[in-house]
């Protein structure tokens, strides 16, 4: 029996619907793409029991408590510990990325030594040697650098410097530099801290504190703590600055002002607290008062900044007639600011009455040194590192023989890079103690890595602008991943082969000695149920329980205490304000105005490859870095959005793309910093432009402190 | 839009407040490790790189100084009417789930990127690249969120993990799964944001904060006007930032 037609047409149809109906083509799509998936060199995700220990990050400068979660004792992920006074569980991008860094392609994974252009490993023992050797022959001329201004490593880096003869113990500039040395110039004791938890009314004259300035995760939960989603804040922001930047996007109101007029705009402030009847026994304040009043009235200001006589009568009014005013002065990319602008803005808080007072300025005392012949922060802190290393450079200064670099990374973190650069090559033995190969390790003699955070014991106590005393714990939470040791253990050990006393034999001991000195300070508490802003209101501060400091530590809580120095002589440092604090004309020249984010990582870490992503197309493309101006000073400078410049100042070229941008002041370009890496891994390097670079250091009137932070540029 | 509007007696929804935002990109950097989206050495080319949160520059368009910003984080909005999921052809994302969370099944997703075009809010992520982590680096895979290959179209889900987590943990201490204490279940980015601008919940629990936060006068959705539903809220006292959110034209 043959197929008919009909027959076939009815196979055909019936084998189509058959096949519509039929799972099978359907399942092998989904079988097809699911093996299609299933490629080798796709990551398998780690199994294994997950828990949760707390540590504290130290890459960022915020300082934040974290809470790590492990994997069959993996750390895994960084969260912020929801306990921790400076953290209140967020989290900056970089504090996020500690994990990470632990496999960074930039690590350095064993000790080496310079050979010629390139580096060869060592063990850590002829490390030790060939250490012992130079710093023993260049004993008395022996500098140090530091760039972390909270640990108690500097107590044992300094000590160490001292007793072989010290050419300079130096901090890294920030905020913390130039702030120590406006105290100083006051006569104040201890290092300024702000209270925003219980201030209502709050004026930022530059400081970007809500990114990197400070504690700063600890202030934007603070910010955001008293500002109820939709609902009427219960408090107040004014920021003061050249552009409208992370921190002011969120204030109530911005004012634009160039970074070089904030004092200006203090003193312009002040006028008007003067003449409302405004007063202070405090030394100083006739002279103080005169100066105010001899040049910088409604219009002087005006004149100078382009700050309306009304705005500041208005900021002026809020301030005076607030019930917990603070006024919080520092730079707009976190350094190079000086000494006299954070002067005349501390002097507003004294004529408001604001030092040592709830939701004011609280004065915080040093907490104790345990590590004999170290120098204190406050001595430390007073160094002038780009001073130093620009007499250096032109032979002012003696180069010393040795350097040793600590979390520090000066060719690419300091102004005027290409002088400090030259002046580096200037001292003949250099070492390096950084995780990562940066600039300057990549400059030394011997580079001898520092484990990292989540490897080793280490401490962050007290970081510039936090409102209280605290002091919160570091800990190994894994063995070193590469051939790596604790910095401070290698000091110690480098100690005892020079045959100097440092009292400890390792890094942990001194940790677990500070610990032990804070048990004994009258005032401290752990910060658990009570926090410290809540004892500054007038809670009572809790007894410290049961005397085990250290098991608190390690579970993640921070020590702390409301401190207040002892204030005998501070005054208003009027003579320095006369001399560095002019209303004179606006700038004509095109003026640099960087602004820093966490995300961009900082001088030691590089940009933290998971960051990078976070990074918008209007900052970096590609591999070029985008400048800000607004459409006025495009116009002028003849720049149109997209184009190609060449940005020159300290003796520097940098490229750079033009973004219009109209949240920048006329005659400003502002600038991204955390680019431009010449080191690092491919997640840094060759990443855009260094712009700090361009920034030329000029010597402060009055003060004689380092300052660029408002440095001329020249666009082509 | 699909035109099928389905309810769930939870429904996750995230507020995020505007005025608070810093736009420090914390949240996007909680977001990829959490979910173990991969480090991309040329993340600058937003049209490959891959980001489930992300922050957006919104500008009142004038010129300055009456110029002003606002930062919007944007994780997928977890729509209603799902427009990804009618365009769908091998049913790889889907609204079935519990809690109104658009679900993606990554190995039923054959790469054809429908859902990328119809997706209004750019929350999906097509992966052009094998997903290589630096070496040794890979040991810090999160095992909540497996490894997407390259081909494959991913996005937010509201850290889902997390939530199965916050049930189990109900579970052990006798309490009602389907009923978790606000704050048991949240994401990653509403963790970690340092300055508390993100919120979240089960927008139909009165005992949640979000319940409230949605019914906010200055409370918003993006391109409402769609009728995508979505479930994420924004908020913001600025009534520029309000009519952006909803692309609202000059002449409106």
């Amino acid at each position: 029996m043959g197929l008919d037609r009909r027959a076939f047409l009815g196979l055909v149809a019936g084998g189509t619907v058959g096949a519509m109906f039929t799972p099978i083509p359907w399942k092998l799509i989904d079988d097809a793409s699911i093996w299609t998936q299933n490629w080798p060199w796709i990551p398998r995700v780690p199994k294994g029991q997950v828990d949760y220990v707390a540590t504290t990050s130290k890459l960022c400068p915020a300082g934040e408590g974290l809470k790590i979660m492990r994997v069959a004792g993996n750390p895994i992920l960084a969260g912020g510990n929801p306990s921790h006074p400076l953290s209140c569980g967020g989290v900056s991008a970089l504090a996020r990325s500690e994990v990470y860094m632990l496999y960074s392609p930039a690590r350095i994974k064993s000790p080496m030594k310079r050979n010629g252009k390139t580096f060869a490993p060592i063990t850590w023992e002829q490390a030790l040697v060939e250490m012992a050797e130079k710093l023993g022959a260049a004993k008395g001329a022996v500098a140090s650098i530091s760039g972390d201004n909270t640990g108690t490593i500097n107590e044992v880096l300094t000590a160490l410097t001292a007793k072989l003869g010290s050419a300079g113990s130096f901090m890294m500039p920030s905020e913390a530099t130039t702030a120590a040395k406006a105290m100083k110039l006051m006569g104040a004791q201890g290092q300024a801290g702000y209270d925003f938890e219980n201030a209502d009314t709050v004026l930022v004259l530059g400081a970007d504190i809500f990114e990197t300035w400070g504690t700063s995760s600890r202030n934007r939960k603070a910010f955001g703590a008293n500002r109820p989603a939709g609902a009427k804040p219960a408090n107040t922001y004014v920021y003061v600055g050249p552009s409208r930047n992370n921190t002011a996007a969120v204030c109530d109101q911005w004012v634009p002002a160039a970074a070089a007029d904030l004092g200006v705009v203090a003193l312009g402030i002040a006028w008007h607290l003067l003449k409302a009847g405004a007063t202070s026994n405090a030394p100083g304040f006739d002279t103080f008062k005169a100066v105010v009043n001899g040049g910088f009235g409604p219009e002087d200001v005006k004149r100078a900044t382009g700050v309306a006589p009304e705005t500041l009568a208005a900021i002026a009014k809020a301030l005076a007639s607030a019930k917990a005013p603070l006024v919080v002065t520092g730079s707009p990319f976190g350094q190079g600011l000086g000494a006299a602008p954070v002067i005349a803005g501390m002097s507003l808080n004294m004529l408001l009455g604001r030092i040592n007072k709830p939701g004011g300025v609280y004065m915080l005392p040093e907490l104790p040194s345990v590590v004999p012949g170290a120098l204190t922060r406050a001595a430390m802190l007073d160094g002038d590192l780009p001073a130093f290393l620009k007499g250096v450079e032109s032979g002012k200064t003696p180069a010393p023989k040795a350097l040793l670099i600590y979390d520090a990374n000066p060719a690419y973190g300091l102004p005027e890079a290409a002088t400090m650069a030259k002046a580096l090559e200037k001292i003949p033995f250099k070492v390096s103690f950084s995780s990562f190969m940066d600039e300057t390790a990549a400059l030394c003699d011997l580079v001898l890595p520092n484990s990292l955070p989540l490897e080793r014991y280490d401490d962050v106590a007290t970081p510039y602008g936090s409102g209280f005393c605290v002091y919160s714990l570091v800990r190994p939470i894994q063995k070193p991943i590469c051939d790596t040791k604790t910095t401070g253990d290698v000091l110690l050990g480098l100690a005892r082969k020079l045959s100097i006393d440092l009292k400890f034999d390792n890094f942990q001991q001194v940790i677990k000695e500070k610990v032990a000195s804070l048990a004994k300070v009258s005032g401290g508490f752990v910060a658990k149920d009570v926090m410290p802003w809540q004892v500054a209101a007038g809670k009572p501060a809790p007894a410290l329980v049961g005397g085990d400091l250290w098991k608190a530590l390690e579970a993640g809580y921070a020590w702390t205490m409301v401190g207040q120095a002892a204030q005998t002589a501070m005054g208003f440092a009027a003579e320095v304000v006369a001399k560095a604090v002019k209303a004179g004309k606006p700038a004509t020249a095109t003026v640099l105005a960087p602004y820093a984010q966490l995300r961009t990582g900082t001088p030691v870490t590089g940009m933290p490859c998971q960051d990078l992503t976070t990074v918008p197309d209007t900052e970096l493309l590609g591999d070029t870095t985008f400048i800000r101006v607004n459409s006025e000073t495009a116009k002028t400078l003849g720049l149109k959005k997209g184009q190609m410049v060449k940005l020159s100042g300290a003796g520097v070229d940098c490229q750079a793309k033009v973004h219009i941008f109209e949240s920048v002041m006329p005659g400003m370009v502002s600038a991204p910093l955390g680019f431009g890496h010449t080191a690092f891994d491919y997640y840094s390097q060759g990443k855009g432009a260094n712009y700090l670079s361009l920034a030329a250091v000029v010597e402060e009137p009055g003060s004689g402190l380092s300052m660029w932070i408002a440095p001329e540029v020249k666009i082509a | 839009m699909s035109g099928q509007k389905k309810e769930f007696p939870i429904t996750w929804g995230m507020v995020i407040d505007i005025d608070k935002c810093t736009g420090c990109g914390a949240c996007m950097a909680s977001c990829q490790t959490e979910n173990n989206v991969e480090p991309q050495r040329e993340a600058s080319n937003k049209l490959r790189a891959t980001s489930w949160m992300l922050v957006y520059e919104l500008t009142n368009d004038k010129a300055f100084p009456n110029h002003d910003i606002a930062y919007l984080p944007r994780p997928c909005q977890q729509c209603g009417n799902p427009p990804c999921v009618s365009v769908c052809p091998v049913i790889a994302t889907d609204k079935n789930e519990d809690g109104g969370i658009v679900s993606q099944v990554y190995p039923r997703c054959i790469g054809c990127r429908y859902c990328v075009a119809a997706c209004p809010y750019h929350v999906r992520y097509f992966g052009w690249y094998d997903p290589i982590w630096p070496e040794g680096m890979e040991k810090t895979l999160s095992p909540m969120t497996s490894v997407r290959p390259r081909g494959v179209v991913e996005k937010c889900t509201f850290c889902h993990h997390r939530w199965t987590q916050a049930k189990d943990a109900a579970r052990v201490a006798g309490k009602d799964p389907d009923n978790l204490d606000d704050g048991a279940y949240v994401t990653s980015c509403v963790q970690n944001c340092p300055s508390g601008a993100l919120a979240f919940g089960d927008i139909k629990n009165p005992k949640h904060k979000v319940h409230e936060l949605v019914k906010s006068p200055y409370a918003f959705r993006l391109l409402e006007r769609l009728g995508t539903d979505t479930q994420v809220y924004y908020i913001s006292r600025r009534e520029w930032v309000r009519k952006l959110g909803d692309n609202y034209l000059k002449s409106e």
